[in-house]
């Protein structure tokens, strides 16, 4: 790790106390980097297809509880 | 990208290193955080658990929110303590499953939840994942400003004072522009939530009932109807949501915690389901007493909860029981807006963190405050029907939260990502048993919806 010295400038002094407590990818500048992409496979693809299929039929059935309700 | 745009090469990397004033704040907090470490002791434990609390306690008592204690209050109108004490402390387990694996892939991974999903999986199962969070978090965030409203009126402040009141508090939150000072002064206010706990013991419970609730367990009450089955829904969704899984991740990485603090992590989330549990059970041990006399609270709000309560517990505790609830929905604009700021920055690839100053971060300030102003106004709409609105909320969190589980799931086993912090099979057990019973209590309400009948055919009411 870079450690700050004595006669570092301010500026300087931050730099290096953001280098000497920081991790690589902490840095804002490293969000930059993209996750590499991932495949989803196939229990995980049935798993979320599934559940997208369940949450929309649920959110109808609760819109149909509503509009019982109201009437 | 930032103001200080500082270029040097760095120890670990061959390319030059932009630095921000994002970053500097970071790592004043994480010099701290060294400096606590390196002393040793017990007194330097409790130090580090000071600097490195705050994610797990925020996310838990931010979601004790005001549709979650009107939630809890309904509880105790209409059921008393039998089955619903334990069933309480059981959704909190549920939460400290679920959000421990947010505090690990944060902090392996040093990304927030949207932006992990859109990057790992692609924009098509990103988008609905957003779409799921920013839905649910606009009508919780307008449930939210319906419990201000309500507890506020309990004093005689008009609606519209009482919404301005709350943005006027959010604003001054938001300004200090340092994660570390947002943290605090958000914390200061979820203490508050805590105030149910007199109010509890001023209501002089039963402790032998309470005990033997928790020692028992009794079934249901009246079987599982549709009744039964909203508020045991509604009592789930009171704690473990969507919004909480972005909100932890993003912030413990914007907090700057590394794999090495995950056990404080932990530790962090655990305090705050404990606090969070004890002050829903303590609204439940409340409002138990209007189940004792006979009083319906079909259609309560906090107000109203509060003045029930006043013959019953005196106007003090009632007072408590309506600055509570205040609380409560003020503490969760807060989070469940920065919830959405922090995944709107992260998808749309802008700067979001509490450490950004105004002129580097505009559009995550604006999405945060346009957010909670649009769902403030919507409270002021006349004649809408508030509680039935606050319950319905709770439900959809619930059936939104096992699409949301698969994400975390796949997440947190992706040996790529995680490395080391990889879930272990226990972890895993636990996290698929969340989902079955998250799914089975949603398969269940639907049935009790479109088939009233069938619990009636199996011995129910």
């Amino acid at each position: 790790m870079m450690k700050p010295t004595a006669h570092d400038s301010p500026d300087l002094a931050e730099q290096n106390l953001v280098l000497s407590t920081l991790e690589p990818n902490q840095l804002a500048a490293a969000k930059k980097n993209r996750v590499p992409r991932r495949q989803l496979k196939g229990p995980e693809l049935v798993a979320l297809w599934g559940l997208r299929v369940y949450l929309l039929f649920m959110i109808a059935v609760v819109i149909y509880q509503a509009w019982t309700g109201a009437h | 990208m930032g103001i200080e745009t500082n270029s040097l090469a760095a120890p670990f990397a061959q390319e030059p290193v932009v630095i921000t004033h994002e970053d500097v704040d970071r790592a004043h907090d994480r010099a701290r955080v060294q400096a606590a470490r390196s002393r040793g002791g017990m007194s330097s434990r409790l130090r580090l658990l000071w600097l490195l609390a705050g994610p797990g306690v925020l996310v838990m008592l931010g979601e004790n929110d005001g549709p979650s204690m009107l939630s809890y209050a309904a509880t105790g109108a209409k059921f008393g303590i039998g089955f619903f004490l334990p069933f309480i402390v059981l959704t909190f387990v549920m939460a400290i499953v679920v959000q421990e694996m947010t505090v690990r892939l944060a902090a392996a991974t040093q990304r927030g939840h949207a932006e992990l999903i859109f990057e790992r999986f692609g924009p098509f199962w990103g988008w609905f994942a957003m779409i799921d969070l920013s839905i649910g978090n606009f009508l919780t965030l307008i449930t939210e400003f319906i419990a201000i409203r309500a507890g506020l009126g309990f004093f005689g402040v008009p609606p519209w004072a009482a919404v301005l009141a709350s943005l006027a508090l959010l604003y001054t939150a938001l300004m200090t522009h340092r994660y570390w000072t947002w943290e605090r002064i958000t914390l200061a206010i979820a203490a508050g939530n805590l105030i149910f706990i007199p109010i509890a013991l001023m209501a002089h419970p039963a402790w032998h009932s309470v005990g033997h609730a928790f020692i028992a367990w009794k079934p249901l009450p009246g079987g599982l109807n549709k009744d039964v089955l909203l508020i045991v829904l509604a009592d789930i969704g009171a704690t473990v949501t969507p919004w909480m899984l972005f909100f932890q991740q993003s912030a413990t990485v914007d907090k700057g915690l590394t794999k090495r603090d995950v056990g404080f992590g932990h530790f962090d989330t655990v305090l705050g389901a404990t606090l969070a549990a004890a002050t829903a059970v303590a609204t439940v041990l409340v409002t138990t007493l209007l189940f004792k006399h006979g009083m319906s609270a079909d259609n309560f709000q906090a107000g109203e909860f509060a003045q029930a309560l006043q013959p019953l517990i005196g106007r003090l505790g009632a007072s408590l029981f309506a600055l509570g609830m205040v609380e409560a929905g003020m503490v969760a604009c807060v989070t469940i807006s920065t919830s959405s700021a922090y995944a709107f920055g992260e998808v749309a690839s802008r700067p979001h963190s509490l450490n950004l100053p105004l002129s580097e971060g505009k559009a995550f300030y604006t999405v945060l405050f346009a957010c909670a102003a649009l769902a403030a106004a919507i409270v002021l709409i006349p004649g809408l029907p508030l509680v039935y609105v606050v319950l319905i909320v709770n439900v959809i969190a619930v059936l939104a939260m096992p699409p949301a589980l698969i994400f975390l799931f796949i997440l947190v086993n992706d040996k790529e990502l995680m490395g080391s912090s990889i879930s272990p099979r226990w972890a895993n057990v636990l996290a698929s048993t969340v989902v079955i019973a998250l799914t089975g209590a949603g398969i269940l309400f639907g049935i009790s919806v479109l088939a009233p009948n069938f619990f009636a055919s199996l011995g129910g009411k």
